[in-house]
């Protein structure tokens, strides 16, 4: 593992010049520090907490490189024709831009690549991405743990591509923005994005992040890391689909700032039969500022998916929601953290956080582990955990009325996860009916 | 007229253990039975076994329905041979709405005996005409099945169920337990109008009240696993006074 940290540093090092932004001193520092950050940190192994569910031995074992040969052999088929209900889209394949579509840009909309910004406003994003560090556990021995984030150290000293969406004060953007993410990488190879969304003061946004790695043969690991700013009064639904496949590990990070009177909705939608892991980290600075942050996770195969949240209520009168359900199929094994941390002074801190499992198959495991850190008075924080199967109560009751044992189950397996995409609107609603049929029919 | 439904010398084990002893019931086309029993006596096991629940083992004995053997059919095939059952405690499922529940059970069926689909617009018209003949607010429809539904909301649920699917044999599984005497009329009178259409049935229940209601043709009293006496209407109200005891000590 040494020699690993030790390689990477010398890649990072070796080719450093061909990482944008370096000409920015502040950007060349925070890929210097997250660099050094993970020469100590290491990848994550099963003494850190937050990672001790699955191991990720594939990570460990194996150096990816910095840069995939990107042949643009992508199957057009994965591009499918741009969602009527969509204003904007940011198509990137294998990491890099290959069109921005629209019929015509709202005002004070501002929607690029990460390269673009870096090169034409790059005092625009200072300080709009977070240093590696800055979402470290703090432990309640008060001791701060960055380890956990040490693949967002890769990413952030890596990150090469990503997107960035501004929103300007008072805007509501008409429809949705889609960043679609298609990749198809070579051999031992790890890409890794990086994307800023920022809403300023009363602003309202939607975007949809699609991620679809199509990697049948060859290891490759991915990662997407979000800066989420949502600033006073402004609201942003962001939401995530990962279509991940075999021989893919995929860490997915969204990390939330959210502010006074501003509203903060995520879901995350997972269906794969390879390694994914998403996590939210959101944090609640100023009063009245809420969030919903769901996820539903669909497993098969020998699919490894981890869904982690941690929501720190830093201000009084926030209010978070949490629902999460797991769905296994064969051998595919879960997990679920969630966290909920009420600061100090945080009181009239209202926070819930419902996770629930369906275990369709002998083989498939899950493990939830609910957290809640209150160190307020005046709170209000709920939790809950279900694992279970089919119930047969239900199976016999269905077919009771004629129908077949398969279509009760799908029937039955669909509002368990209904629950998760009636929640969202009609931007999202099919096209997340849409995976949940793919779950069903792979 | 036909026989629509024979029990011959039924034995059933659940967990092992015998619950239904040499049952034998003969149901006519448009007959209604009343089966009474006390506690325990076997009455929802028999009601389990005839919809096709799994964990009810029948070590002998046969079932014919409408001259097939109906021990040899899945729950779902049953059902669209025309069997239903309204539970005793009918079941809740979380995130199915309840038209899409009933629309999904009533095209199955239609597809399983070879009869074209309904669409969603000739499904509702069909649906509201129901529910209005069982003074059911169309709220239901959206709602998830049985979810937060109060016990007599269940149990009219049920018989909306039943009226939408138009059964050949309908099994009452104590239907009248939970339910207040308006409800109980409007149920029965849901009831009474598929009877028009040439419905048997078996109505399951501990009270002579329902029987006001739903007037039966036969009335069969149940104990031990095995039917011990079968009469008319009056046998009911023998009950009534004598209780069960009474009548299984005359046998």
């Amino acid at each position: 593992m040494k020699n690993l940290q030790h390689k990477y540093y010398e890649s990072y090092n070796d080719n450093s010049h061909s990482f944008p932004g370096l000409d920015i001193s502040w950007l060349k520092k925070l890929r210097e520090k997250a660099i050094d950050q993970f020469k100590k940190d290491g990848f994550p192994d099963k003494s850190v907490e937050e990672w001790n569910t699955h191991s990720y031995n594939y990570l460990t074992d194996n150096y990816f490189k910095p840069f995939s040969d990107s042949k643009f052999d992508i199957n057009s088929n994965l591009i499918e024709k741009r969602d009527s209900n969509c204003s904007i889209r940011v198509v990137f394949v294998n990491g890099k831009i290959i069109n921005i579509e629209y019929d015509s840009l709202p005002e004070g909309v501002e929607v690029n690549s990460l390269t673009y910004f870096i090169k034409n406003k790059p005092d625009f994003l200072k300080d709009k991405i977070s240093s590696s560090s800055e979402y470290s556990e703090e432990r309640l021995s008060n001791i701060i743990d960055s380890r956990p984030q040490s693949i967002v150290a890769v990413n952030a000293a890596f990150h090469q591509e990503g997107a960035v969406i501004n929103i300007k004060k008072n805007v509501k953007m008409p429809g949705y923005i889609e960043l679609l993410h298609i990749g198809k990488y070579s051999k031992n190879t790890m890409q890794h994005m990086r994307s800023v969304v920022y809403l300023e003061e009363g602003s309202e946004c939607e975007v949809l992040e699609n991620i679809i790695n199509d990697t049948e043969n060859d290891m490759v690991f991915t990662s997407n890391v979000t800066d989420i700013n949502v600033s006073k009064g402004a609201s942003l639904s962001f939401h995530c689909f990962i279509k991940g496949s075999r021989n893919n590990i995929h860490i997915n990070n969204i990390h939330g700032e959210i502010h006074k009177d501003s509203k903060f909705t995520s879901t995350s939608i997972i269906n794969s039969i390879g390694q994914v892991r998403a996590e939210n980290r959101i944090n609640l600075l100023g009063e009245n500022a809420s969030t919903k942050i769901d996820m539903l996770l669909l497993g098969s195969k020998d699919a490894l998916l981890e869904g982690l949240t941690n929501v720190k209520h830093v201000k009084k009168y926030c209010k978070s929601d949490q629902n999460t359900r797991i769905i296994l199929n064969e051998n595919s094994k879960a997990s679920f953290q969630g966290k909920i941390r009420v600061n100090k002074k945080s009181d009239g801190t209202l926070a819930n956080m419902s996770s629930k499992s369906l275990l369709l198959s002998n083989k498939a495991r899950v493990n939830s582990k609910p957290e809640l850190e209150i160190l307020a008075d005046d709170v209000k924080c709920s939790h809950g955990v279900t694992i279970g199967n089919l119930s047969l109560e239900q199976l016999f009751y269905l077919r009771s009325r004629g129908i077949s044992e398969i279509e009760a189950r799908k029937l039955l397996v669909s509002s368990f996860g209904n629950i998760i995409i009636d929640e969202l609107n009609m931007n999202f609603i099919n096209r997340a009916r849409n995976i949940m049929l793919e779950y069903f029919n792979d | 007229m036909g026989t629509a439904l024979e029990i011959k010398d039924l034995y059933v084990e659940v967990d092992k253990k015998e619950i239904l002893k040499g049952l034998s019931l003969k149901i006519e086309h448009g007959e209604m039975a009343a089966i009474m029993g006390p506690n325990g006596s076997g009455k929802s096991t028999l009601a389990s076994v005839l919809a096709g629940k799994e964990g009810y083992d029948v070590i002998s004995g046969s079932i014919e329905y409408l001259g097939n053997d109906l021990l040899q059919m899945s729950t779902e095939d049953r059902a669209s041979e025309g069997v239903f059952l309204a539970f005793q405690y009918p079941v809740e499922i979380p995130g199915v709405a309840t038209s899409t529940f009933v629309r999904t059970a009533l095209n199955a069926q239609r597809r399983n005996r070879g009869e074209d689909e309904l669409d969603a617009i000739e499904f509702l018209k069909l649906a509201r005409q129901r529910a209005k003949e069982l003074e059911m607010s169309e709220d239901f429809f959206q709602r998830a099945v049985n979810v937060g539904f109060s016990g007599g909301e269940k149990k009219r649920a049920e018989v909306f169920q039943m009226s939408m699917l138009s059964p050949t044999l309908a099994i009452l599984d104590e239907t009248d337990s939970g339910l207040d005497i308006d409800a109980l009329k409007i149920v029965a009178e849901g009831v009474n109008k598929l009877r028009d259409n040439k419905l048997s049935g078996i109505v399951i229940t501990h009270y002579q009240r329902l029987l006001d209601y739903i007037k039966p043709d036969t009335v069969h009293i149940l104990a031990d696993g095995k039917i011990i006496k079968t009469g008319d209407k009056s046998l009911a109200l023998q009950l009534e006074e004598k209780g069960y005891q009474g009548i299984i000590e005359a046998n």
